[in-house]
Order: C-alpha cells, then structure tokens, then sequence
C-alpha cells in the first residue's frame, strides 16, 4: 500500500513536473549559481505569525577572505508563497498553461532543493529528471519482461534441449560481471548521437541483460503448471501447444510476471542513475536523477553545495517504493497468505 | 465371443513403460513397467469398469489409450463415429485430432483439472473453442444446455471454478467431457475425490448421461463398489496387467483370480447382518520396476504355490466371456460378494476359499 503510494506520488511529480515546479528547470541564471535551499517561514523576523508561508531573499556575499560566496537572507524583502498561481509557461499533449502548484512573485524565488553550477531550480528539475529515469526503467522493464517470459515459458514448456540450451545462455548471461559490461556497452554508443537514441539504446542494454531473471521465475512456474491437470486436461481435449500456452500457461503466471516486472524497474533506475552519474549514461539536454549529480562527483564541489545530492532523496523514494509495491503485489498473488 | 462389428475400441498388448535415470556417473536407467501388456476391448454402449489398487496402471492404461502419453507397444484400434477402424497408438498427431473430439476423458480430481483462472463458461467451452465447433450466442446455448444436463445452473457460468463444490466441480468437468459430443468417455475415477454422500449423486448422474447420450463408458474406479452398480463388465487389474476380466455379476459372484476374490470381500455388505470374512492382502504391492517373476501376483496370494514363482500365467478363459490370468483359476473356488445366502455350493466345503 505504502509502495503504490509512493511510486503514484512520484509518477505524478514527474509526468506533471512543470506543475508543480515554480522555477523553470531550463532557465540559467549564473548569478544564482548554486544557491542553497530556500528556507521556507511562517514566522518573520520581528517574530510575527503569518498564516501564508513565505521565502527571503537570498543575497550572495563573496567571504573577502576566503573568496566563497556566502548566501544569506534579506529579511527586508518577503516573498509570500501562493497557490495556483500563473506563472512561466509550460506544455503537457502540445496545450500550453501557465498554472502551477505554488510559486512566487517576481522577482521572488523559491529554490525549494537550491540551484546547481548554472542556477537552475535543482527541484524543478529532480521533478523532471524523474520522467526519464521512471520511463527508461518502465520501457527497458517492459521488454526485459517481454523477452523473459517469452523464454521462460518456451523454456519451462518445451523442455529437453532448447530448455538446457536457454538455461545455458542465461548462465552465461549472469555470468558478465554487470557493471563493467554495462559500462563498456554504454560508452560504444557514439557520442554524435542525439540524446533520445541513447536514451533507447541504453533501455535496451538494460534489458537485454536483466532478462535472465524473469526467465528463471518463469520457467519454474511452468515447469510446475505443465503438470497440472489443467494443462493435461486441454491436451487431452486436442489443445495446440499454442492454445496450452496463451490459455493455460499464460495466465497462471500473469501474477508472476507482474511482480517481477515491479522487482526489476528498482534495479534499473539504479543503473541508469550509476551510469549517468558516471556520464556516460542519458546525456543533456535530457536529465535524470543521474546525471543530476554529475556534478557531486567533484568532492569539492560536494562539500561546499551538498545539496546537489537531493536527487538521491528521489532514486532512494523510487526504489525502496518499487521494492514495497512488489511486495505487496506479491503477497496479494500468493494465495496462502493469512495476511 | 464379440461380434466384431460391435467393438468400439480394442486394445491389443498395450505397454507403457517409463524410463528413469537415476545415479550420478553410473546413470543407471530403470524401467518401470506401469502398463504391462493390457488387452481387452469395449463394446458399443456398454460400461467397463477398470479397477484395482493405486499404482496398478489403470490410470497411465487410460492416458495411454487417448495417447496423452506414447504407448510403449500395443495396438488401440477404434471404429471411429465415420466408420473407420484406426489404430490410435500409432497415428499422426493431425489424424488424432479430430478424434479426440469422440473419446474423451473425466479427470480424477475436480480441484486440480479445471484451470482456476477461467470461468466456468471458458472452462465447459473449450474443446468447442479448440475444435471451432460453435462460438457467439451458439457457444453459450450450448454451455447452458450442458449445465443444465449436469445439474448445475446455467446462471453460474461467469464464476470461477473456485466458487464451487468439489461435487460441483466434477460436474462441471464432466459438461467439459460432454461438450465436444463425444462416443467414449473414459472416466478416471470420477469420484474417488468427492465426499461419500455426493460419490452417487455423481455416478448417477454418469449412468443417466450415458443412457440420454448414448455413451460408451470405460470407469475406473480402486473400489468395486463403485462399478457394481453402473458396469456391465468389469476388468480387474493388477501390477500393470489385466488379471480378470468378466460380466460384473459374475465376476463378484464368481470370481476366478484369488486378486478379484480379495477385493470383493472389502466391498461391505448392503445387509448389516452379514460380516462376511475379510480378505486382508499381507504385505505391499511390488515395484512395477522390478516386478516378481512368474504370476506377479505371487507374493501376495494366499493359494501361491511353486508354479506361481515360475510360469507367466495368460489370460485364460476358463468359462465363456470370463477370463482370468490365474494359473489354477479352473482348480480354485473362490468366494464372491456375500448375498447373505449360501455360498456356492460348487466346491467341497473346507476347500481352500472357505478354509483359513
């Protein structure tokens, strides 16, 4: 329950990222380079309640002596936060709007997680990053399922030598130590490629390696089904493999299948995001949770903007929300559970 | 002792062997002997019981008929509703399609038989769907008829198999079997699984069937109170082979294989005056992988004697219509089914049957 809610919560952030991000992600502003998080108030600073939750200005000193800049709040200036605002505009299906969840009036700012290196909403865009990252795990998840199954039954049912010749695939497969193929298989893809092909072409190394475990949970739950009495019973009745398959075989792994499908989407967003954090994995102008944090691989720069590590905040919502919805979906299909 | 003519199927020296390998290098195989040389025939319209204990091969014997598995040797020959006789052991699997369409099978158990994700509509319609027989509003006439001439009611044919009884369940299977108008419906213990009080409701409804679909009925049954009511003949089996086969009356009355004998006397009397001596087989039934030599039946006969450990008894007929493969079945009186009267008077009194 806990793990659908979490996962909806982030689906909806990222397909409705503009809505909800009160700065345009893709606008630069270098004066407000790396700006940290904006505190948000309810009490000013002669200690006054106000029932609308507001921001400060935040100015930027250079340190005369250590030459960082130090950000700090103009307490003069008060920015208070209102709903359902017009703002910058933005596009979902090709309609243009204007509305969004909360902002601030010009020239407020709301930098909710701070800014990055060119002073871009850091929460704006960890929102948006959250529609590549959510649609690569869900696309290379699909076809890794698909390819699974598919091998899994005609494994699991046919058996004999196609089983022992898949079976053997698959172990060679698993044998990869992963994170170096999957880094030599990402840094092939030619640099002079637009973003959109990599972000295929990196769906699909991804699925072509995580197959292999839907393909053994599959052909376990065949081996077992394809001596039921069912399936025996259909045969009986002059059924084609076939029509065993899609009728029979098919659907009693559907709940299988799905609870894989749930397990594999964590793992993917979790390479996908090594990968980009490495850079060589979705390149700009397409952001991921990622290669968001490209950046924090500077310890440097890490140590002086530690916010730029918000974007692990998503992954860790993603994955551990993945994780509880599998099972919980598992647990529902298991028809022994008391629970 | 058949007219020719009147035998629907026939089956010829049917084995079915299986091959296990067991051990690690050595890979020893061992073959075990499920079905070990089975004839007998059925004629058109008539009901033939098949019994005998668990593992004794009747149900692979079934499975081996309908070529769910590939018979090992033996010949199956089926005068088939066009008229032609085919041997089904051998056919190409596009030539047994159609045929599966006229024999067919009820399965033992109505909890595993019936997929759990389909309803009842899909599960009843299938071999409709499989062999494009009907689809649309006629495909549903067709399962309401059938529900109907199971005794369940047709407004049940979205649920799933899980809303029923096993009762219940059986029957559905059994609308399964009747769908594709079937001649031969080879029964595997249809009620074996079902509580005792709904055993009769279902093989009643068998014999109603049989007699409004003009089916012929092979029922195998462990129990041969099972088949007394609803068999015309019945055969016994044992280890793989047919060890008696005989007109049920006859073959509880007077039974020629002391196998048979210890059977009947487990089937209770109707009359609670009666206790009739029990038979009790000692020991357990041999490996089919290894069976003993000789009449496989000699370790647990109580009439065993030195013949038995050496000579292959065949399946004789000591009597027309009655055959038995038992090396002494002409020399033995057996004792049948006790009808609270005397006991044939047959045989000197003290002989072995009476004697113990």
């Amino acid at each position: 329950m806990l793990g659908a809610v979490m996962t909806l919560l982030l689906v909806v952030l990222s397909l409705l990222a503009d809505f909800f991000s009160p700065t345009d992600p893709q606008k630069t502003n270098m004066s407000a380079s790396f700006t940290p998080p904006q505190e948000i108030h309810f009490i000013d600073s002669e200690g006054q309640f106000h029932f609308r939750p507001f921001t400060y200005k935040q100015i930027c000193h250079i340190d005369p002596e250590t030459r960082v800049p130090v950000w700090r709040e103009d307490t003069s200036r008060r920015y208070p936060i209102r709903f359902f605002i017009k703002d910058w505009k933005y596009r979902v299906l090709g309609l243009s709007f204007r509305w969004h969840l909360f902002g601030v009036e010009q020239p407020g700012t709301v930098h909710l997680l701070g800014t990055d290196k060119f002073g871009r909403d850091l929460w704006g865009r960890a929102c948006r990053a959250g529609r590549i990252s959510l649609a690569m795990a869900v696309f290379a998840a699909v076809i890794s399922v698909t390819i699974g199954s598919l091998v899994g039954v005609v494994s699991g049912y046919y058996g004999g030598w196609v089983d022992s010749a898949l079976q053997r695939l698959i172990e060679f497969l698993r044998c990869f130590p992963q994170l170096p193929l999957w880094m030599a298989l990402a840094a092939i893809i030619p640099r002079t490629w637009d973003s959109m092909h990599v972000f295929l072409i990196m769906a699909v190394i991804f699925s072509l390696l995580s197959w292999t475990v839907m393909a053994r949970e599959i052909r376990g739950k065949v081996l077992a089904l394809r001596e039921a009495d069912f399936v025996l019973a259909a045969r009986e009745m002059g059924a084609s493999d076939w029509h065993i398959i899609t009728r029979h075989l098919y659907p009693n792994t559907v709940s299988h299948i799905i609870v894989v499908l749930t397990m594999t989407i964590p793992e993917i967003i979790l390479a996908e995001s090594l990968l980009s954090f490495l850079g060589i994995g979705i390149q700009p102008p397409l952001i991921s949770w990622g290669n968001l944090m490209h950046n924090a691989q500077n310890i440097q720069t890490l140590g002086s903007h530690p916010w730029i590590m918000w974007p692990v905040a998503f992954i860790l919502a993603a994955v551990l929300g993945f994780n509880f919805l599998g099972d919980g979906l598992r647990d529902a299909a298991d028809p022994y559970s008391t629970a | 002792m058949d007219k020719t003519d009147d035998i629907l199927l026939e089956v010829i020296g049917l084995k079915q062997h299986f091959i296990t390998r067991s051990g690690w290098l050595a890979r020893s195989k061992r073959c075990v002997r499920a079905v070990d040389g089975v004839t007998f025939s059925v004629r058109s319209g008539e009901v033939l019981g098949l019994v005998g204990e668990s593992g004794c091969g009747k149900t692979t014997a079934a499975r081996a008929i309908l070529r769910l598995y590939e018979p090992t040797e033996g010949q199956v020959w089926y005068r088939s509703r066009a008229g032609q006789r085919v041997e089904l052991a051998q056919l190409p699997k596009k030539a047994l399609k159609p045929l599966r369409r006229e024999l067919r099978m009820v399965f033992q158990d109505p909890f595993s038989s019936l997929n759990p994700r389909m309803t009842v509509k899909d599960i009843i319609s299938e071999p409709l769907i499989i062999h494009r027989m009907a689809r649309g509003k006629q495909l549903d006439q067709r399962v309401a008829d059938l529900m109907e001439a199971v005794g369940l009611d047709p407004a049940a044919m979205g649920q799933h198999p899980h809303e029923f009884s096993g009762g219940q369940r059986q029957r559905i299977g059994i609308a399964r079997t009747l769908c594709s108008d079937p001649r031969l419906i080879i029964a595997d213990e249809p009620v074996s699984a079902l509580d005792v009080s709904v055993q009769a409701q279902v093989l009643n409804l068998l014999a109603d069937l049989r007699r409004r679909f003009q089916l012929t009925l092979i029922l195998i049954a462990h129990d041969l109170a099972v088949v007394e009511h609803l068999c015309d003949r019945v055969a016994v089996m044992y280890l793989g082979r047919i060890v008696e086969l005989a007109p049920t009356a006859e073959l509880l009355g007077r039974p020629r294989h002391p196998y048979t004998e210890a059977l009947v006397s487990a089937v209770p009397p109707a009359d609670p005056d009666v206790h009739p001596e029990h038979i009790s087989l000692a020991g357990e039934v041999p490996s089919a992988a290894d069976p003993p030599p000789g009449c496989v039946f000699h370790t647990r006969c109580r009439y065993a004697r030195d013949a038995c450990r050496k000579h292959v008894p065949e399946l004789i007929e000591p009597c027309p219509g009655h055959r038995s493969a038992c090396l002494f079945a002409d020399e033995l009186d057996l004792r049948g089914a006790s009808t609270g009267q005397q006991p044939r008077t047959e045989g000197p009194p003290g002989s072995t049957a009476m004697g113990r």
